[in-house]
This record gives C-alpha cells, structure tokens and sequence, in this order.
C-alpha cells in the first residue's frame, strides 16, 4: 500500500476533527448537565419529555383547581353544619312548646323571636361566600341564593372543575338540593324552570309547556307522593304555629325537622365524600409527579459519572492523536540526504 | 557502432534523465494540489537503427515515450458519486440544523408550554369565571399563542428563504464549473490530436466534474475524442463537447400541487426542453436543498397550519354557543378562518374580545356568572383528539412535528456520517494511486540525478576515447 504525506496528514486531521467533534458533544452535555439538548439527539424522547412538561404544567393547574375546590367544599360544609345546628335549635324550641304543660302564650311569643333569629341565621349561612362569590346559588354566583323571604333565588348550576387529566367534580352544591328534602316537588324548583322557560322564550326558543305550580293554603305544593320540606318554610312555618299558639302545628313541625336534620347530614357526607376524592386525586397526582420527574430525569439529564468519565478517556486519546502526529509529521527522506 | 553515436546515447540518457527530474519536480511541487494525479515519465529504448549484417546490436539510448499521470478512472468516478451524497447530506444537514434551532423546544419557551398556558388559563377561568383579572391573562396567553405561530411561521420561512439565496448563488457556480469543463474539454481534444499529454488539464476536469457532482446527480462519458460530456440526470445534457448549458433561476407563483411555497426560486437551465428543472433536480446540494425547501419544511408548515386552524375553529366552535357577560351569544374568540391556507400565520384574537375581555365568554346560561362549562369545554380541547383523523391530540401533533424534525436531523447525520466514512475511505484510496509520496519523489529524484550524472559520464568517456583515436596519429 502506498502510503502519501497527504495520506498522513489528513488521517491526522480526521483523527483531530472526530476527537475535538466527541469533546464538544461531551462538553455540551457537561455543560447543561443534559443528554437532550435538541430534538435529533433523541427525537422519540424529546416527544416524551415535552409530553411530562405539558403534564407537569397542567397538574400544576390541576392542584390549584383541587384546592380552590376543597376550599368550597369545606366552607359549604361549615354552612351546612350551622344549618343543622340551627334546625337542631328549633326543633328542641318545637319540642319545648309542644305540650300545653310548658307552653303558655308568654314562653311561645319570647321563643318565636329566636325562631326569627334562627330564620336569620340559616339565611346567611345559605349565603355564605368566598371572597365575593356566593356558594350555594349554583350558577347565580353573584347575588345571594337566598333573600330575606328565604325564597332559593339561585339555580341548580354545578360548577365542575378538572382536579386530574378528564376528572371533575362539582365544587358546589346548589341550595335548592341542600335547603330541600325533595328538591323537585319544591317550588324553589317549578320558580326556576319557569325562569328559564321564559329565558328560552327571550331567546326565541320554543320551549317545552311548564305547568305552573298548584300551591296549597300554606304555600306548599300541593302532590301525592313524598312532600317537599324546605328549611326556611318550615322556620316559618315554626314560628307561625307559636305566634297563633297552633300547638299542633308546632308538633307537625318535629317530625319535618327530622326530616330537614337528615337531608342536610346527608349533603354534609355529599361533601365529605367529595373533599376525600379530591385529597385522593391530589395524593394521585402528586406520585404522579414523582414518576414523571423521575422519568424526566431518566431521559433528560445526563449521567454526569459517565459523561466525566467519558471525557477523561476523550482527553486521553486526544493527546494520545496529538502526540502520534507529532511523530508522524516529522522524517521524510530529505531529513536523512547529507 | 561510431563513438558519436555512444556520445548520442549519453545525450539521450541525460535528456531522460532532465524531463524525468524536471517531473518529479513538477510532483513535488503538487504534492498538495487538489485534484492532482503524480506523473511518471515512460522511457523506452531507443531501437537500433543499424543496417543488415551487424551481428551485435546495441540500441541507440532512451527515449520519452510519454508523460503520464498515475490515475484510477473507477476511483475517480466513485469519488464523484461519493462528493455527491455527501454533499446532498452535508448540505441538508446545515439547512435542518436550522429548522431543530427554530424547533427547539427543549430549553426554555416553546409553543408547547404556550400552548399549555393557553388551556390553563381556560382552566383558571373556569374555577373563577367572573374574575376580570383572570380574563385578562386569558387575553395575554392568547396573544402569546398567535405570536408564536407566527414567530414559527416567520422562522421556517427563513429557512426557505436563506435556502433560495443558497440555491441562486450555486447555480451560478454551476455556470462557472461548466464553462471551464468545456473549454478544457476542447483544450484537450486539441492536445490530444498533437498526441501531447495533457495531464494536468485532466486533472483539473476531474477536479471540475467532482465539483459539479456534488450540486446534483450528473453522468459523465467521454466522447471518444477527449471530451467528456455531463448529463445532468433525468434532465439532459450539460456539457456537450465545448459547449455548456446555463442554470438560471426565477422567482415563482406558488404551486401547492408541488408542495412549492410561494414566491420560491425555481431552476431554468437550457439543458432541457422543458426549462422549468426545479424537481427533476436529484442529489447534491441542490437536490438536498430543494427536498429540505419543498418538502420538510412545506410539510412542517402544513401541520403548523392545521394545528393554528384547528385551535381556532375549536374553540370558536364553542365559544360562539355560550354567551358573553352581557347575555350575547356567537362572539367568535378567534377571527374566523376560512382555509387552513397559512392558518399559522392568520391567526388572531377576534376584536371583540381584543377590545372588551366581558366578550369572553363562559357559561351557556343567560345571567349565569358562575357558568362555567364553556371554559370547560374549551380547556378539555387540549385531550379531544381532533387532528390527524381524530388521532392525535394537540399535543401529540405539536410534539410530533418536532420529534420529526428530529428524526429527520437525526437520520440525515447518520447518512452525514457515513458518507463522510465513505468519502475519507475514497480520498485515501485515490492518493494511494495518485497521490505525491514525497519520500517516493526524493528517491526518485536520487536515482534520476545518479542517471544523468552516469550518461553525463558517458559522453565524458565517449569524448576520452575519441581523443586517445585522434592522438595515436600523433
């Protein structure tokens, strides 16, 4: 084989441009700490990585969403439980002045002021809010759900958040299923699909025919079947029955105040249910996190060990090329001719 | 034999001797010229002339037969294909290099994580609908969104661009290149005919040829006489004979059925009949660039369009169903596109909500502050798979136009790399066979210096015996 000067020269460029092209390489990785610095050097798991970003981003979103939902939920809790406690208050008031033996006119007037104050009291526990939202209007979020007549004025919207990737859950619980025992018997309930009966109207829909409500003497609607009690009519209805001495008026009302008792337990374990799924999905999400960062450090980042490591051997057989070439370039005949 | 005739022998022998040290000086002097192939000179004896009857024949000294150059026509031929594709790797990579800089998503912010931040905000949104503050930012991320799309746009366009620039000033070197090689082909045909050697024009063809390879895919042939004629392939002839055809270029209506972006520089040459030559171009720098122009980059803008499009009719899909804060209903988010034509670039904030953040709608119930479905909905467009026939998320799209660039780089560095191999391989063989050894050279140089000194000798003593035969009259 014919081996030329030039030969010899160029393997010695190549050796040097192969070499200082795998240093930098290699410097590049020490310098970002990362085997990933642009899409070629690994297409499949750039795709990847960018993938956990996104995740990582909208789990961030997701956590916040969790928590502004838990702090609903548990603020609705408080509401519902001074709700119960006010309802236990009159039904120990009910039972009070119930029998003629402790009952007179005097007792029942001074208890039928706190049967107003506990109307009062449940109405602002149903509008209760969080920073300027009201919590149990279901969409109506900004004006009270309840007035001062304790008429629901809200409607029966849920607002869903995204605690997880395509996981939701309703951050409310709109007062209509909380203030009544059988929501779509109420008249809470016909009030508001007459409202959006004429909404759909405003907008120029045909809707469907609602029946307006058939009420009974009392206000209540009148059905067969199971009948509805609302908190705050039957306050109400409480403090009527002691301002008229209606003793068994007063009675009836104890046996609807275990109704009420019951469906507001009920709500506050709708509640407890939900905030234990969302501690669930933030616990979730957070191992979640842990994997992705995991997997993330495995296809991102660099095994330092191995790149110094590699970089000692590269600078070894570069000086290695370099000294080698020294001695190559150096004799050729001429330096041997006297 | 006559003592001039052993003194013209001498003279022949120092003859040799001088063309041969005055060629391997011509090798040492090229030992690092491009392209050069060493030349060794053909001695030959010279056949005795002398008449019938002499018994013992001695020939009449040397003669220079030839000069030749020491060379490999298949190597030479495999360097031109080798020059080809590592040109055509060579150059696309630097093109691609540009693309995966514009696609970098990996450090810092893309429009993957601007996209994230477009559906959060919705997501935030949703949790607050009512919250000015939030519908603001909604306003601000939007505006992030349609800039980066265009920012991507504006970027590939560059690189098509910078690639045109690349392309016009190539074929006017290919113009130059083809000049040469037909002069030099008629240059050689008239060499030839004197039955000179015209070795280093030769090399310099080769040279030529090897250059022109690495723009496109040529074929060569000689034509008999000591020309070589190019085809360019596929195309036509480029240099016949003494006479070369023209490359020009010329901007250009788009030609979407080509996957052509508008206003790009096409190749004319004259080679062909029909002149327009862009896509018929294969191989070399200008085939890897007009692939990289017309297809990687056409292609990465197409999907960057469908993507703007598709974000736009989605969202305006929905946001039109729900209402605003004031009760009114079809306010578009976006303004409406009506092609994915240039979507990326097109995309925009409708005025509507551009002006007044209360057009941003939430909800689709009428006096509903707290309705928050349609931001809902809006926000969950991020999972629908809506591209690639209800395959891909919008994610998975975005991700996926840059993991293919990346695949696209990456297998192009392989191919860069091995035809580099390919080509050290093919450099290495070729100066095996024509490359200058200076050591060889030197040696030579000794044996052709011993040469002329010793026939220099020989009429030294051819003239001795002359004198000792003019001296014994005396």
């Amino acid at each position: 084989m014919r081996v030329t000067q030039n030969t010899n020269f160029n393997t010695i460029r190549d050796t040097i441009q192969t070499s200082r092209g795998r240093m930098e390489e290699l410097q590049n990785k020490a310098a970002t700490l990362k085997k990933l610095n642009r899409p070629s050097d690994n297409p499949v798991d750039t795709a990847k990585v960018l993938e956990i970003r996104t995740d990582k981003v909208n789990n961030e979103q997701y956590f916040r969403n969790a928590k502004l939902a838990e702090a609903f939920l548990n603020n609705s809790d408080h509401a519902v439980d001074e709700l119960v406690e006010v309802i236990n208050r009159a039904k120990e008031i009910a039972i009070n002045q119930s029998s003629g033996a402790s009952s007179t006119d005097e007792t029942r007037l001074g208890v039928a002021e706190e049967v107003a104050q506990l109307f009062q009291r449940a109405v602002s526990a149903a509008n209760t809010r969080i920073g300027d939202r009201y919590l149990f209007g279901g969409y109506q979020t900004d004006q009270p759900p309840v007035n001062v007549e304790g008429r629901y004025q809200g409607d029966a919207g849920e607002m869903m958040v995204e605690i997880g990737k395509d996981v939701f859950l309703s951050m409310n619980l709109p007062g209509i299923y909380v203030f009544n025992t059988n929501p779509e018997k109420s008249v809470d309930y016909q009030n508001l699909q007459q409202k959006e009966m004429l909404e759909a109207k405003a907008q120029g829909q045909e809707p469907e025919e609602v029946p307006p409500p058939k009420l009974n003497a009392d206000g209540s609607l009148s059905h067969t079947g199971q009948e509805n009690i609302n908190v705050f009519q039957e306050l109400k209805n409480l403090r009527i029955g002691l301002l008229t001495g209606d003793l068994d008026g007063v009675r009836n009302t104890l046996e609807r105040f275990d109704k009420l008792h019951a469906t507001l337990v009920a709500s506050r374990s709708r509640i407890g249910s939900r905030v234990s799924g969302l501690l669930g999905s933030i616990n979730a999400m957070e191992r979640h996190n842990l994997t992705n960062a995991e997997l993330n450090s495995v296809l991102e980042d660099a095994d330092m060990a191995e790149v110094l490591g590699n970089i000692a051997r590269e600078e070894t057989v570069f000086k290695s090329v370099l000294s080698s070439s020294t001695r190559l370039v150096q004799p050729t005949l001429i330096d041997f001719l006297g | 034999m006559g003592i001039p005739n052993i003194m013209h022998t001498g003279r022949s022998g120092m003859t040799a001797s001088r063309t041969a040290i005055a060629t391997t000086g011509h090798n040492i002097a090229n030992a690092n010229t491009e392209g050069y192939s060493r030349q060794r000179v053909e001695l030959e004896a010279n056949i005795t002339t002398d008449g019938p009857g002499e018994k013992n024949t001695i020939g009449q000294g040397v003669k220079v037969n030839n000069i030749s150059r020491v060379n490999d026509e298949y190597i030479e031929k495999e360097l031109q294909n080798g020059t080809r594709d590592h040109a055509h790797f060579e150059e696309k990579d630097i093109a691609l290099q540009q693309l995966e800089e514009v696609f970098n998503e990996l450090d810092g912010d893309g429009l993957n994580r601007i996209m994230s931040r477009f559906f959060n905000e919705f997501r935030k949104l949703s949790n607050d609908p009512d919250n000015e503050a939030i519908r603001q930012s909604i306003r601000e991320a939007t505006h992030a969104l349609t800039n980066d799309f265009r920012r991507l746009r504006k970027e590939v366009e560059q690189v098509q661009a910078h690639i045109d620039s690349r392309i016009a000033a190539y074929s006017t070197e290919i113009n130059a290149i083809t000049d040469e090689v037909a002069d030099l082909n008629q240059r050689i045909r008239a060499m030839e005919v004197r039955k000179a050697s015209p070795n280093d024009l030769k090399d310099r063809r080769d040279l030529l040829l090897r250059r022109l390879a690495s723009y496109m895919a040529i074929s060569t042939h000689k034509d008999g006489k000591g020309g070589i004629n190019v085809d360019i392939k596929g195309v036509g002839p480029l240099v016949t004979g003494n006479i070369a055809q023209k490359f020009e270029v010329a901007r250009t209506q788009a030609k979407p059925e080509k996957g052509q972006p508008e206003n790009s520089l096409e190749l004319r040459t004259s080679a062909s009949a029909n002149s327009v030559v862009t896509h018929s171009i294969k191989g070399g720098k200008l085939g890897g660039l007009i692939a990289v122009r017309d297809q990687t980059l056409n292609t990465v803008l197409d999907r960057l369009d469908d993507l703007a499009y598709s974000i736009t009719k989605n969202v305006n899909h929905i946001h039109m169903q729900a209402v605003n804060r004031e009760g009114m209903k079809g306010i578009p988010f976006f303004d409406d596109l009506a092609t994915k034509e240039r979507a990326s670039a097109y995309m925009k904030l409708s005025d509507a909500v551009a002006m007044n953040t209360n057009n941003i709608a939430t909800g689709f119930d009428l006096n509903a502050p707290g309705d928050n479905r349609a931001s809902i909905a809006i926000s969950q467009l991020q999972y629908d798979r809506l591209l690639n026939d209800g395959q891909a998320t919008m994610d998975d799209w975005f991700n996926s136009i840059v993991s293919d660039i990346g695949i696209v780089r990456n297998r192009n560095r392989a191919s860069l790399a091995q035809t580099k191999n390919v080509m050290t391989h093919l450099q290495k063989m070729r100066d095996q066979v024509s490359g200058v050894s200076l050591d060889e050279e030197t040696a030579n140089l000794l044996q052709y210096q011993h040469a002329f000194d010793a026939s220099a000798k020989v009429i030294q003593v051819s003239e001795e015996i002359l004198d000792s035969i003019l001296s014994i009259k005396n």
